[in-house]
């Protein structure tokens, strides 16, 4: 019968009884993308916090830096990405005083990984994207099932409008299904980065009601992270 | 407050005059990634049986919106031969339809004579693997000598064993060369452990189980033998929609294993077509 | 698994200047088994129209056969060609028919009037709530990428060529993040004095 979609439909109802059950997760929405170039990586993520057809704020960034090199963007449960981002910070700190070092970006995702798959049997319900500069100087983007999967790649979009997103990413940014006429595909600058992200982030905000009011972008290069705000749908 | 040191629960932090001391940042520290000091410990679920619980927040996701998908689905195969071991895999992630990814790597490299393929749970095998992979390393350092197959795989079957019932979801062969030759053992989270000379696990393993049967023989050429694993693959990801994107191939020789090919599934496809037509 | 995405597959349609221009993939599957690759969901059905009808494939066939009988009949009765504007009306009714025991499908209009020769493309739910947009129409397992693409790609006032290079963009990349859809597409572009139908060489896994 699952097959046809309709097990939630109860057989007969019984008065006076009534059954709940366990939702410990919430959707508060949001969306990422992230793209990796030679030596810079741009990583975006909407402000808009809500859950089901209400808009708890409009001003929430859901950008964490974690060094000076490294920022995760977490969407999904809220509760959950901050517990998350919480114990990453906590173990960042840790991790500074104990080596005398800041942890490079390769060791955060394999960290983060990690601390993910601490919670295999209750999941932090969250989309994540890591993205920095390794350690050979390149951009880089890490990313996340809930249960702590991590994948590198050059670029990647999560969250409630991930769907709507990767596709045009891999259209624009991987020159995927283009006839190249046998040249490699060109190099992607910072210029063209921060401007498919802003663009993907205008398409989805006209067709994913968790995804709107503004994008904030952050630009990490070798020298630190610049920010960058842009308006969206207000709807 | 002698209720709270019956219940033993003094302790804990809501309990106490000032909450969050340092002590306490690093008890906590400690507690929510206690699986980074010892990988065997794993955070318990605040509900009985995680895998009944857990499937049914994924199967009411529908009414919810809420969508925990893993990463999932896969075609795999491993085969014995007289030239050693080899090892063919796709490389899409699904969660649930979506595809996450067309390039991931389902062949983990364990160290230079072990390998290790995942199907199932893409994090459940690539956290277990990388586990597996210190003990085995361990176990060099112990013992000054490589690791056997056969004791590697019973290292991933205790662990599959440990955890039997609580919803891991891991189909992995591991394929090495030791002492006794080469070897290939079947592993998978319900805790079976079984050495074969011929293996396909995931989604499209029925597919691969089909060409690979017909093509199989112990005395194949090195070639051939890496072919016949490439094109089980192509066809698996051909009429399977969860496989898909690169085929990988590899080969375990007795002087450590070799990374044959990466082949586009598109490429591929049409080269076989161009062959039929000229035919 | 929802029964709409039982046997895969997508169609998507758009607008541009005076020409319009409907898309489908070419699977026919049963759950993640590939039984087909040669099934277009698209059907021509008058000289100007085009039907895409995406979700279970028994549906498929059996809408489409009942919506020509009584297209033929309005035809035979009328004695003119049937626009699409009054052909997406009466799919509408024909669903809502069903409103309690529906087709599983979710159908896609395009073409251009006989008069007016102006573009028109429509979509409904699977019980018949008609949506005429001016830009694009989506349907199948993969909607959500398709919008995401035609969202970024599509722009008013686009040539028949111009056409062409969003829709098949749209969807081969749609698909390609989609398990259900793909293995072949189609494209068929509509202008007032030709029909242009092109495959598409895409990715078959």
């Amino acid at each position: 019968m699952s097959n046809l979609g309709i097990e939630q439909f109860p057989d007969y109802q019984v008065p006076g009884v009534s059954h709940a059950d366990f939702s410990p997760y919430e959707s508060n929405g949001g969306s990422i993308v992230a793209i990796a170039g030679e030596d810079f990586v741009v990583i975006a993520a909407d402000t808009r916090l809500s859950s089901g057809y209400n808009i708890h704020t409009r001003k929430q960034s859901k950008l964490f830096p974690l060094s000076n090199q490294t920022v995760l963007a977490s969407t999904g449960c809220w509760c959950d990405t901050l517990s998350l981002t919480g114990l990453m910070k906590l173990r960042m700190q840790n991790y500074e005083h104990t080596h005398l070092k800041t942890m490079t970006t390769d060791a955060v995702a394999q960290m983060l990984s990690i601390i993910m798959y601490n919670r295999r049997f209750f999941p932090y319900y969250v989309s994540n994207i890591l993205a920095g500069i390794d350690k050979d100087g390149k951009g880089v983007v890490f990313s996340y099932d809930p249960i702590g999967h991590c994948e590198r790649a050059t670029y990647r979009a999560g969250g409630t409008a991930g769907a709507l997103l990767q596709p045009v990413l891999d259209n624009q940014i991987g020159y995927k299904n283009m006839n190249l006429h046998g040249e490699d595909a060109p190099e992607v600058t910072k210029e063209r980065a921060v401007a498919v992200a802003s663009d993907t982030f205008i398409s989805a905000a006209e067709r994913d009601i968790y995804t709107g009011d503004s994008v904030l972008i952050n630009i990490i290069t070798k020298d630190g992270i610049e920010t960058q705000e842009l308006q969206l749908r207000q709807d | 407050m002698a209720l709270a040191e019956i219940c033993k629960i003094s302790n804990a932090s809501y309990m106490k005059p000032t909450a969050w001391t340092s002590a306490d940042a690093n008890e906590d520290l400690k507690t929510f990634s206690c699986n980074l000091a010892n990988p065997y410990t794993l955070a318990a679920p605040p509900f009985e049986n995680p895998m009944l619980n857990l499937n049914q927040i994924q199967a009411n996701s529908g009414k919810t919106g809420i969508k925990i998908d893993f990463d999932h689905g896969t075609t795999t195969l491993g085969f014995k031969y007289q030239g050693g071991v080899i090892l063919a895999v796709d490389s899409r992630a699904t969660g649930g339809q979506y595809i996450g990814s067309q390039t991931m790597k389902k062949i983990v490299e364990i160290n230079d004579f072990l390998l290790g393929t995942l199907a199932g749970g893409a994090a459940d095998c690539v956290y277990w693997d990388r586990v597996l992979s210190k003990e085995c390393r361990l176990h060099e350092l112990r013992n000054k000598e490589r690791i056997s197959v056969a004791a590697a795989s019973k290292i991933m079957a205790n662990i599959a064993h440990e955890y039997k019932g609580m919803g891991l979801s891991m189909g992995m062969m591991l394929a090495g060369y030791d002492k006794r030759g080469p070897g290939l053992y079947y592993v998978d989270s319900e805790g079976s452990r079984t050495p074969g000379n011929l293996f396909s696990v995931g989604s499209g393993s029925l597919f691969a189980y089909g060409v690979l049967d017909s093509g199989y023989r112990w005395d194949l050429q090195d070639k051939e033998a890496q072919d016949l694993g490439q094109r089980a693959i192509y066809h698996a990801t051909f009429r399977d929609a969860y496989s898909g994107g690169i085929i990988r191939v590899y080969h375990m020789t007795p002087t450590g294993w070799i990374n044959v090919s990466n082949t586009d599934c598109m490429e591929l496809h049409y080269k076989f077509k161009s062959e039929k037509e000229a035919q | 698994m929802s029964i709409l995405a039982y046997n895969g597959g997508c169609v998507v349609a758009m607008r541009g200047k005076d020409c319009v221009a409907i898309a489908t993939d070419h699977r026919f599957g049963v759950q993640a088994q590939t039984i087909s690759t040669d099934f277009k969901k698209v059907f021509h059905i008058a000289p100007r129209m085009f039907l895409g009808l995406t979700g279970l494939q028994t549906d498929i066939l059996t809408v489409r056969d009942r919506l020509m009988f009584r297209k033929n009949l309005y035809e035979t009765r009328e004695n003119r060609e049937m626009a699409p504007k009054p052909f997406s009306a009466m799919l509408s009714s024909f669903l809502y028919e069903h409103r309690f025991g529906p087709y599983f499908i979710e159908p896609v209009v395009a073409g251009l009037d006989p008069k007016t020769l102006k573009p028109f493309v429509c979509n409904m739910d699977l019980i018949g709530c008609p949506n005429e947009p001016d830009d694009f129409v989506v349907a199948g397992t993969c909607a959500e990428q398709l919008y995401g693409m035609c969202e970024t790609l599509w722009k008013p006032d686009l040539q028949p060529d111009q056409l062409f290079e969003v829709i098949a963009q749209s969807m081969m990349n749609a698909f390609d993040r989609d398990a259900m859809s793909g293995w072949g597409a189609t494209v068929y572009i509509i202008e007032k004095d030709k029909i242009t139908e092109r495959s598409l060489k895409t990715r078959m896994d």
